[in-house]
């Protein structure tokens, strides 16, 4: 920097102020004769000093981080994502690798405070059928130790909350397929796993000691699910992590077939997401409404842990982890968004949320709800930080997530 | 911080020592004979300076959080000659408002007579920077070229951006790459047999039809199954990297003015307003080695000036050319009131064109224009650099400015009229914001028989009323000590005036000549412009002008 200093100095007085700078401080040289004679002589001053020219330090340590994410070498990721809903929160990590031009291996775990832990290994083949498909095949295991029951139905007290715990080794692969790799998504997926309950550890009564397999469909149960399903849908969403604008609006019928033909049933899920940008972005209202229907099969129950529900952190935000849970449900939500930045969007948000016995009881009538803000900071593709504060008639709570709400 | 404290420190004391030894000095004389000097010597060798990788994510955030939160130093620009212009180097070489320039010498810009052959177009790699999609690529001459694609929303935007900027920075003065407008035909490529692309893992695999149709696939498609490309010619010499906006190449001798001082690149501040160039960043610029005259000097280029205009890379990027990627006042105002304190781009109107996108001249004001990230340069832009710049942008005639937009080749001839209106409205805009702002007394000249006459920057082309009168005051000036002894004041409603008596007449003989404007409107122009002419033969020779301290 002081080399630097000089010859600023030194220029502005060679070209412009005509002050012979270097005169008296450098007596042996000859004093130059012309304007071109003196920048000469500068020249000839920083030849004689020349160094490599180089990256600072931060811009160094910078410059390494940026290569190791666009040369693929960047093995190590944060991992954010819990075993199950309501496990508090979490840390964890995963080793990514390559296995060939595109195609990747990420090994991967998390654990919470309340003791939930995540162990995987995914394959993804991002590029298949000439770009148009998209492959993952994981397996793992993961544990439960507290998940929330409150009982089944909509009008179930905060107070009735018991609790129970699981584990669950898994082997799934789906297949996702963009044929005119705008638009029309349809995807198809199978999983074999098996779910172990468990007593809970939480601070509410674990859930045997309320009810019985008589009472709770699947209690104590350790079913061994072939679960198969497929999906058909529309997405004009510009990406899938954050996006202003597109929607998507998508059918998925599911299957599970219990080994023991006792808990196998059917479910479809019906999922419609519109944003809609107003004047430039400036705001966005974004809509999602998304309804799970489960439909037995003869002689055989839904348990009660695979019920449809309201997970909490995205949907009844205001609401305890899987504070509702029947064999049907709905959710409607609406979004206010601002963009603040490039960065930073905020947003104003309403959740409805209904379970029924029923499908012919999923109406609006009756449903609980929730309001609150929520911060975004997001990339032009993803959403890494979610904070939201949520308002509802049995309290507030505050979320902290790693992706979008939809 | 301790560093940035020393540094001050040693600027501090090094500027004592400099007024001190101007003030002691006896032999310190303000011009020399060669002065104004037209051309910087660049007398040393650079061969030994090696490629810099200028690291784009460092440079973003250093530009976001630490230049925009830098107030301008009003450190005069350190590249000027005695007559505040800017003298040809390897950055820049003068040319509109120097030299005459025709509609033909401008449409031709930096290119030769040899545009690619597209008959057959041979892969070598995959186009690596830049959101439009490209190759490199080899045409039928066996000449290797950069091609570019427009995107399929906003066909021919991209390649005539790149054409039409070409030519405007070709014209104020900076070394642009050779670039034609071509043709691609998938039926007629061929992929090198050693052509390699870089896949997610890092490794480089052969390239393959795949990698073809992936990039077409993201490109305008002609109704004949052709594309059109922008074919940037492969620069002579060494390419050693790219160059900062701020600071110097501690490797090159000839490298003397911290960038950020360059006065050439402050003015892309005003040159990027006209032709919203927003991705000012080291990315799009280049440094080659190249030999001159026997000598291996670094050669600096803009290149990449095709996000610019109408910024047809992304339908949705309102926002380019109004505010930074991270702006925080815009970000406090919109915080606050949940997005009502609308920003000018959420409302501003736009007449559209798929080959333009939006391009506007009515709201723009070039004051307030901002590329993505704030380089240093742009930041230390003072009023006698905007004034320069403005006038630069002032010497292109309508005829120019459509001689330029006509090598866009729009196919919409409505589309080609409103993108060159729109820049002739820039560019008055341009003039109207920074010419009036200081004194804009120009071209100064003394007869040898006394007679001064100048020009108003401002005046002529109509931005401002003329003033009620000028004053001048003269005075014989002694360039060896930088004495002065007043000959007398001189005043008049005309910028042409007699000298008072007195006016020596020897050879090499100097006088100042003080000019000021008296206007109520312009306070500004009271402030005089300082001229020196220096006796030759039968004539006075302008050899200074100070237009401010």
């Amino acid at each position: 920097m002081r080399f630097r200093s000089t010859l600023a100095l030194s220029l502005l007085a060679s070209f412009a102020l005509a002050a012979p700078v270097g005169a008296q401080d450098q007596p042996t040289a000859p004093e130059p004769t012309s304007r071109t004679a003196l920048i000469e002589q500068a020249e000839q001053e920083k030849f004689d000093k020349l160094a490599p020219a180089a990256p600072g330090k931060a811009e160094a340590y910078v410059a390494r981080i940026s290569d190791a994410f666009l040369s693929g070498n960047m093995h190590l990721h944060a991992f954010w994502q819990n075993a199950y809903s309501g496990g508090g929160f979490t840390i964890g990590a995963g080793y990514l690798t390559y296995v060939s031009p595109y195609n990747l291996i990420d090994f991967r775990g998390s654990i919470t405070g309340s003791g939930y832990k995540r162990l995987e290994t995914e394959f993804i083949a991002p590029e298949l059928f000439g770009r148009r498909g998209r492959l993952s095949v994981l397996g793992g295991w993961r544990e439960a130790t507290q998940v929330n029951f409150f009982g089944l139905g909509q009008t179930t007290k905060q107070e009735a909350l018991t609790n129970y715990g699981f584990t669950q080794p898994y082997l799934s692969a789906n297949l996702e397929v963009f044929p005119t790799r705008k638009l029309l998504t349809i995807g198809g997926g199978v999983e074999l796993s098996q779910w172990r309950q468990e007593a809970g550890s939480g601070n509410s009564p674990s859930v045997e000691n309320k009810y019985t397999p008589e009472t709770l469909p699947g209690l104590g149960a350790q079913p061994v699910y072939l679960h198969t399903q497929a999906t058909v849908g529309l997405d004009s969403r510009p990406a899938r992590g954050y996006t202003r604008r597109g929607g998507y609006y998508a059918v998925t019928v599911h299957d599970y077939h219990d080994k023991d033909n006792a808990f196998g049933f059917n479910q479809v899920d019906y999922t419609a997401i519109q944003h809609i940008p107003i004047l430039r972005e400036a705001w966005v209202l974004a809509f999602r409404a998304y309804a799970q229907t489960t439909y037995d099969k003869s002689g055989q129950a839904v348990p009660f842990f695979l019920m449809p529900s309201f997970s909490g952190g995205s949907d009844l935000r205001a609401y305890d982890s899987w504070r509702l849970k029947d064999l049907n449900s709905l959710l409607l939500q609406g979004e206010w968004r601002a963009t603040v930045n490039r960065f930073l969007e905020m947003a104003l948000f309403y959740d409805a949320g209904k379970v029924a016995h029923q499908r012919s009881d999923l109406d609006l009538h009756g449903m609980k709800s929730d309001y609150g803000i929520g911060f975004r900071f997001h990339g032009p593709i993803s959403t890494p930080l979610r904070i939201e504060l949520a308002f509802g008639n049995e309290g507030y709570v505050l979320n902290f997530s790693a992706s979008q709400v939809f | 911080m301790a560093r940035r404290t020393t540094t001050s420190f040693v600027a501090v004391v090094l500027l004592g020592l400099v007024a001190a030894a101007a003030t002691v000095s006896t032999s310190g004389r303000k011009f020399y004979d060669d002065d104004p000097i037209a051309r910087v010597p660049e007398s040393k060798s650079a061969v030994n300076a090696k490629e810099l990788d200028i690291d784009l994510f460092f440079e973003y955030a250093f530009n976001l959080f630490v230049n925009a939160s830098k107030t301008p130093s009003n450190t005069p620009a350190g590249n000027i000659n005695t007559i505040d212009e800017v003298p040809d180097s390897s950055w820049f070489t003068n040319r509109i408002g120097s030299t005459p320039m025709t509609a033909a010498a401008l449409a031709k810009g930096p290119n030769s007579d040899t545009p690619p052959a597209p008959e057959k177009w041979t892969l070598l790699r995959e186009k690596s920077a830049g959101t439009n999609p490209g190759f490199t690529a080899r045409d039928a001459n066996g000449q290797t070229w950069f091609l570019q694609f427009d995107t399929p929303d906003f066909p021919e935007a991209g390649t005539a951006a790149v054409e039409i900027n070409t030519k405007l920075f070709w014209a104020l003065g900076y070394n642009q790459v050779e670039t034609f407008v071509t043709s691609f035909d998938r039926s007629k490529v061929d992929i090198d047999s050693k052509a390699t692309v870089k896949r997610p893992n890092g490794s480089r695999t052969p390239f393959t039809e795949d990698d073809i149709t992936r990039v077409l696939e993201r490109a305008a498609r002609n109704a004949d199954g052709t594309y059109r490309a922008s074919a940037g010619r492969l620069l002579p010499g060494k390419v050693i990297g790219s160059f900062r906006y701020q600071g110097m190449r501690s490797d090159d001798p000839n490298d003397l003015v911290p960038h950020e001082d360059r006065r050439e690149l402050r003015a892309l501040r005003v040159f990027g307003a006209w032709t919203n160039l927003v991705d000012l960043k080291a990315g799009n610029t280049l440094d080659t080695l190249v030999e001159e005259n026997g000598r291996v000097l670094v050669k600096h280029y803009l290149q990449d000036v095709g996000s610019s205009l109408g910024m047809a890379n992304n339908e949705h990027e309102w926002d380019m050319g109004w505010e930074y990627y991270y702006d925080a006042p815009a970000t406090k105002k919109r915080f606050l009131t949940y997005g009502f304190a609308l920003s000018p781009w959420q409302t501003v109107p736009y007449t559209e064109y798929p080959s333009v996108h939006i391009f506007e001249g009515d709201a723009f004001d070039p004051t307030t224009w901002k590329p993505q990230t704030p380089v240093r340069a742009y930041i230390e832009m003072r009023a006698d650099d905007a004034f320069w710049a403005a006038r630069k942008v002032m010497a292109f005639t309508d005829e120019l400015i459509r001689a330029a937009v006509h090598t866009g080749q729009f196919s919409d001839s409505a589309a080609e009229a409103h993108l060159a209106s729109v820049l002739i409205k820039r560019r008055d805009k341009i003039g109207q914001a920074y010419l009036p702002a200081i004194n804009p007394v120009v071209d100064p000249r003394l007869e040898a028989n006394g007679a001064l006459s100048f020009a108003n920057a401002a005046v002529d082309p109509g931005f401002s009323e003329a003033p009620r009168a000028y004053r001048a005051q003269w005075f014989q000036f002694d360039n060896a000590t930088g004495a002065t002894r007043p000959i007398g004041d001189t005043e008049g409603a005309a910028p042409s005036m007699r000298a008072p008596g007195g006016l020596p007449g020897e050879t090499g003989a100097y006088v100042e000549i003080d000019i000021a404007a008296d206007s109520p409107a312009h306070p500004s122009w009271s402030h005089p412009v300082k001229t020196y002419f220096r006796r030759v033969a039968d004539s006075w020779k302008l050899v200074g002008l100070e237009r401010l301290p």
